[in-house]
């Protein structure tokens, strides 16, 4: 796969599924260009969604008076605030992201002694002992 | 004359190798109908040191409860491809699997070693032999057909891992788990699998996906046997040994009698648990998926996406 721009920007749009998404993962997985773009789109796409709707006082603008206004003034200063916030809310979705769950031991213990008991071999000759929690 | 010779001698020895291989079925299937109960002690010599286990053993049919006598409260009934393990008070693992039974050649054969004396009763000793190396040695109580002692042998022939019956009662006993069913794992449906179908002379019997996307697969060389898991997550293994073997590391973990291997491909956290001796290890690590870093950002996916 040739660097996949188009089916980066399809997949931050949610129009990527089955092979192409596998496909566009896997190449994501082993190209840093690629990676690097992606998360500079999202960081781009995010900064602008988190940019804020302000409501101008009436008057400033009398023909605008009916709508709202996104600021566009500042922008640089805007798209700065946007960004710092954006890194801090990816740091702490990386921070409190919960644990994905977790195979334990027991349950390890539990399919394995399940299976190996339909074994002519499992009985006394090889008991499965469960380790004590904290083993 | 000698290709004659040779000849007669290859088709006399070729039966009585099935035989042999029949027997150790045969003396299995034996000890799993037999009733009783037992104290057992199992004790290791592992590569991390020595691990010890002093277990009750109630046997009816094909059903054994295992209580552990070191680790207080814990208890297991299990059989017929159901598990189930009670720690404490009320927590409960339950597991259950749906499998044909192996139609595989089994790669060991018996060798009778001769009438002796167990806990003041007559039994058997036999020896099981694989590649010409003996792996085991089982001793079988003469009425009830108990495997009463099991000795595993590592390549050199040091001991692996004892169990033997310190007490033996031939009373049928009452197995009661006693528990209500919990968190019970659905059966498995068996699927096809892009594992090898054989490695380093085990067998893949089957192959099962759980509701929950867990893939294990369980392999045997008729005697010793592990299972394969593959999961989008993680395996948890507290208190592991890291240890380096070929393509990377893994963590490790020695029970009584039975090895917990944990690591991490591109793709999947990957486990394997079984019984198998220390020398056996490194053979079959090496033809599984390799340790290998997944990369921030697949982790990511994984924990997200599964």
């Amino acid at each position: 796969m040739i660097h996949p721009s188009e089916l980066i920007s399809a997949y931050l749009d949610g129009e990527l599924h089955g092979p192409e998404l596998a496909q566009l993962v896997d190449h994501l997985g082993g190209c840093g260009r690629c990676s690097a773009e992606l998360e500079e789109m999202q960081r781009v796409r995010a900064a602008v969604r988190s940019l804020p709707i302000v409501e101008m006082p009436p008057g400033v603008v009398p023909e605008a008076d009916p709508v709202l206004v996104p600021l566009r003034s500042h922008k640089g200063m805007w798209a700065g605030v946007a960004a710092a916030v954006v890194a801090a809310v990816i740091a702490v979705a990386a921070i409190v992201t919960p644990e994905p769950g977790s195979l334990t031991v027991d349950e390890l213990n539990s399919r394995f002694g399940a299976r190996a008991s339909l074994d002519p071999a499992f009985g006394p000759a090889k008991v499965v002992v469960p380790p004590m929690v904290g083993e | 004359m000698r290709r004659l010779v040779a000849f007669v001698l290859l088709f006399t020895m070729m039966p009585a190798a099935a035989a042999a291989a029949s027997e150790l079925d045969e003396l299995l299937e034996q000890s799993q109908a037999a009733s009783y109960s037992a104290e057992q002690m199992i004790s290791c010599a592992t590569p991390d040191g020595e691990r010890n286990a002093l277990v009750r053993i109630e046997q009816v049919g094909d059903e054994l409860r295992v209580t552990s006598s070191i680790s207080d409260g814990v208890q297991v009934v299990s059989g017929e491809g159901e598990w189930t393990l009670k720690r404490g008070e009320g927590q409960v693992v339950q597991a259950n699997v749906d499998a044909g039974q192996a139609t595989t050649e089994p790669l060991y054969t018996v060798e009778e070693e001769g009438a002796v004396q167990y806990l003041g009763r007559a039994a058997m000793a036999y020896l099981l032999i694989r590649d010409g190396e003996p792996r085991a040695e089982l001793v079988v109580d003469e009425e009830t057909r108990a495997i009463v002692e099991a000795v595993t042998l590592t390549l050199d022939n040091e001991i692996y891992c004892e169990r033997r019956f310190v007490s033996f009662d031939t009373a049928t006993p009452v197995i009661d788990d006693g528990t209500e069913a919990a968190a019970k794992t659905a059966p498995s449906a068996i699927e096809t699998s892009s594992l090898p179908d054989q490695i380093s002379g085990f067998e893949l019997l089957d192959h099962y996906v759980d509701e929950d996307g867990v893939a294990f697969a369980y392999y045997s060389d008729g005697f010793f046997s592990f299972a394969l898991f593959e999961t989008a997550n993680t395996v948890a293994l507290p208190d592991a040994e890291l240890v380096e073997f070929g393509s990377g590391p893994y963590s490790r973990v020695f029970t009584a009698g039975q090895v917990t291997y944990v690591w991490e491909t591109r793709d999947f956290g990957m486990a394997l648990v079984g019984d198998l001796p220390p020398d056996m290890h490194e053979a079959v690590l090496a033809e599984m998926p390799h340790p290998e870093d997944p990369g921030l950002f697949r982790r990511w996916w994984r924990a997200l996406f599964g």
